[in-house]
């Protein structure tokens, strides 16, 4: 091998060396800001493949997806002093890298700090006009649109950032406050638990009266038809007596007394003291029934 | 690429291109790829003034020792080739989709099979996009009547786009799961604790459902909801116990009703039976009244049929029979007053004293039973007394 081929091979390294020191390629994902000397002379670079001058001119790239900031939770007053724990997100994309990189030196962490006191900021203006029941149902979105468009006003121009979303996660209540919901809440269920138990037994004395109110009418209705019944058969046994003895009523008394008699002193034990002169015995003392 | 041009004793590398045409005809991918590294070859041999090429060959001619570097270069090559064949192909998985970005822009979406790329230029990235991913949320929360309420919610999204997915967000998932966490307490600080816990919990997950995917449009996440679970609602652990009293309230409510009801089927149904037992007694006594009214009269009325035809005979046996009855089941004391004028002692009160032990007896042995007859004699004393009532106004008017 000549020193003519070695030159060769060097001269080719080097050539390649420095094309691909010239040519830089940017991601999709991403864009970039050309540096010569530290001046800004090339901004906003998109996905591509573009070329530089070696060793003069530096790429910066930066990420522009949209990123998610988790926001350390703080608590803030509602309008009645309501303190609440507000843990919150950011959802945001570097809009301008140009003002970007000016402005936080390309460093997303310092962005997002940046960011974080002016959307913290933000949170407790808001959260401090409005009540309790407004932040935690009533006007979330209304909230959240209202400071995004708040931080967007001034982080576009001053950060190149764009805010997409801010939004709350969590709303909580502070330790000792929780413990005083627990007890209402508490409170409430056990007002609600006595309220059926009572009910219960409301209708239970309900069911009770109304089963001993038909048990008093049925026993009465019935007597009162028993007591019909038996005075029909009462009425019916008198008519049935009195058409059979109206018929005679001389024969009738002759016998009813009769029966009467043998009914009255159907027992030995029924003493008879009689004399001699009844007219039953007239015969005994004289064959002929004269009675004397 | 530099070390592949001495290979020069190669055939198919004629460092000026001619092979390059050759090779063209080649089947369709790799041509590309040859082409641009015989481009680069091209531009090195112009650059270095061909001098490669011709020290090569005259190397090869010269000595063995060149020889043998040569076929090391030729290896190295053919190695290198192969390496750069390799990594032109790959392959997309049916549940994948593959972002192509040329020169860092994006280029196309390729679906699954066998696919081309060209090395170091494409940059290609696969995403997972059939599957069906999850994520959890769980935490209490605040609900609209402010109370508090532990949710626990799972999402089930896909990737819907693999571009967006890529290209869009930086992280995807962590952006999913802020997302659903604000989703989650938004939909439950718009509910009421009762709805939360019992009957809307299917409409809470609804409503989660699209406030998600709303969130994650706005972010051109690339993502699709699939399905929002709501777990499990429950009351916070410290009132827990409250909630199972309510629970366990309502099953005291529900007893104490059926407790009643209980009562109630017991006394009614028995009242009801007394009910009829009364009226039954009462039907009996009727029946049994009028059927003794009817037999009593009619036996006194064949009597009185006969008496009609003869009434002395009749009326005569009749109260001899009667008298006969009577006088042989009493006790007699005969007393002739007017053939002795004797004071005649009877010992009365030992009689009666009998009389009382017996008859006690008797009428406690009696009086249940005779109660029907007590009954009837005293309907027939009042007939009785009707009939002389009638008997007096009758005469009166008659006269």
């Amino acid at each position: 091998m000549g020193p003519k081929s070695i030159i060769g091979l060097a001269g080719a390294l080097i050539v390649v060396l420095v094309v691909s020191a010239s040519v830089y390629i940017i991601p999709e994902t991403h864009r970039g800001v050309l540096l010569r000397f530290g001046e800004l002379i090339e901004t906003n670079i998109p996905a591509g493949i573009h070329f530089k001058v070696p060793v003069i001119d530096q790429v910066r790239e930066f990420d522009v997806r949209v990123l998610t900031t988790d926001l350390p939770a703080h608590q803030y007053l509602t309008v009645e002093k309501k303190p609440l724990d507000v843990d919150s997100y950011i959802a945001w994309q570097i809009a301008d890298v140009d003002t970007f990189y000016r402005s936080t030196g390309g460093d997303e962490f310092r962005a997002q700090s940046l960011l974080s006191s002016r959307v913290d900021n933000g949170l407790r203006n808001e959260f401090g006009v409005r009540t309790m029941h407004e932040v935690v149902s009533g006007q979330r979105d209304e909230l959240m649109h209202s400071l995004r468009d708040q931080v967007n006003e001034t982080s576009v121009d001053e950060f190149g950032i764009r805010v997409l979303d801010i939004r709350v996660k969590a709303i909580e209540l502070p330790q000792q406050v929780s413990e005083n919901v627990y007890r209402r809440m508490a409170t409430e269920r056990e007002k609600l638990a006595q309220e059926f138990r009572s009910r219960g037994r409301e209708a239970a004395e309900g069911i009770r009266a109304d089963a001993d109110r038909q048990q008093t009418v049925i026993l009465a209705e019935a007597f009162a038809k028993s007591e019909e019944l038996r005075g029909e058969g009462d009425g019916e046994a008198a008519r049935i007596y009195a058409d059979a003895y109206s018929q005679d009523e001389e024969f009738y008394s002759f016998y009813r007394s009769i029966t009467a008699y043998q009914n009255a002193f159907s027992s030995k034990d029924d003493i008879m003291v009689i004399d001699s002169d009844s007219d039953f015995l007239r015969f005994l003392k004289d064959p002929m029934g004269a009675t004397n | 690429m530099a070390w592949n041009e001495p290979g020069g004793n190669r055939n198919d590398n004629d460092p000026w291109g001619t092979g390059g045409g050759r090779r063209g005809g080649n089947d369709q991918g790799p041509p590309d790829l040859d082409e641009a590294l015989k481009k680069g070859l091209d531009k090195l041999n112009k650059m270095l003034g061909g001098k490669g090429g011709k020290s090569g060959g005259g190397d090869s001619g010269s000595g063995g020792s060149a020889g043998g570097f040569g076929a090391v270069i030729a290896l190295a090559a053919i190695l290198v080739v192969g390496y750069v064949v390799y990594q032109s192909f790959y392959t997309v998985d049916e549940q994948e989709r593959a972002v192509v970005l040329r020169f860092g822009e994006y280029s196309r979406t390729e679906d699954p099979g066998l696919r081309f790329k060209v090395p170091l230029i494409d940059d290609v990235r696969k995403v997972r996009v059939t599957n069906v991913r999850s994520a959890e949320s769980a935490g209490q929360m605040l609900t609209q009547d402010e109370n508090l309420v532990t949710v626990d919610l799972q999402v089930q999204y896909q990737v819907s786009n693999a571009r967006d997915y890529v290209l869009n967000v930086r992280d995807s998932n962590q952006a999913l799961a802020f997302a659903t966490d604000s989703a989650l307490r938004h939909e439950v600080g718009s509910a009421t604790l009762d709805d939360v816990l019992t009957e809307g919990r299917a409409e809470l997950a609804i409503n989660v459902e699209q406030r998600l995917q709303a969130f994650l449009q706005d972010y051109g996440a690339g993502l699709r909801i699939v399905r929002v679970n709501v777990e499990s609602t429950q009351p916070p652990g410290p009132v827990q116990d409250a909630f199972r009293e309510v629970q366990r309230a309502r099953e005291d409510e529900q007893r104490s009703i059926e407790e009643a009801e209980t009562y109630r089927n017991k006394i009614v149904p028995e009242a009801r039976g007394r009910a009829q037992r009364l009226i039954e007694e009462a039907n009996a006594y009727k029946s049994r009244v009028v059927e003794t009214a009817r037999g009593e009269t009619a036996r006194y009325l064949d009597l009185l049929a006969v008496y009609s035809d003869a009434p002395r005979v009749t009326r005569e046996r009749m109260y001899i029979q009667a008298l006969e009855n009577v006088m042989s089941n009493t006790s007699k004391v005969f007393v002739d007053t007017k053939s002795s004028n004797n004071m005649m002692y009877l010992p009365l009160d030992q009689m009666i004293k009998r009389n009382t032990v017996t008859s006690g007896r008797d009428s406690s042995g009696n009086t249940g039973s005779m109660s029907g007859q007590v009954d009837i004699q005293s309907v027939t004393d009042e007939v009785l007394r009707e009939l002389r009532n009638r008997q007096a106004t009758n005469s009166r008017t008659g006269r």
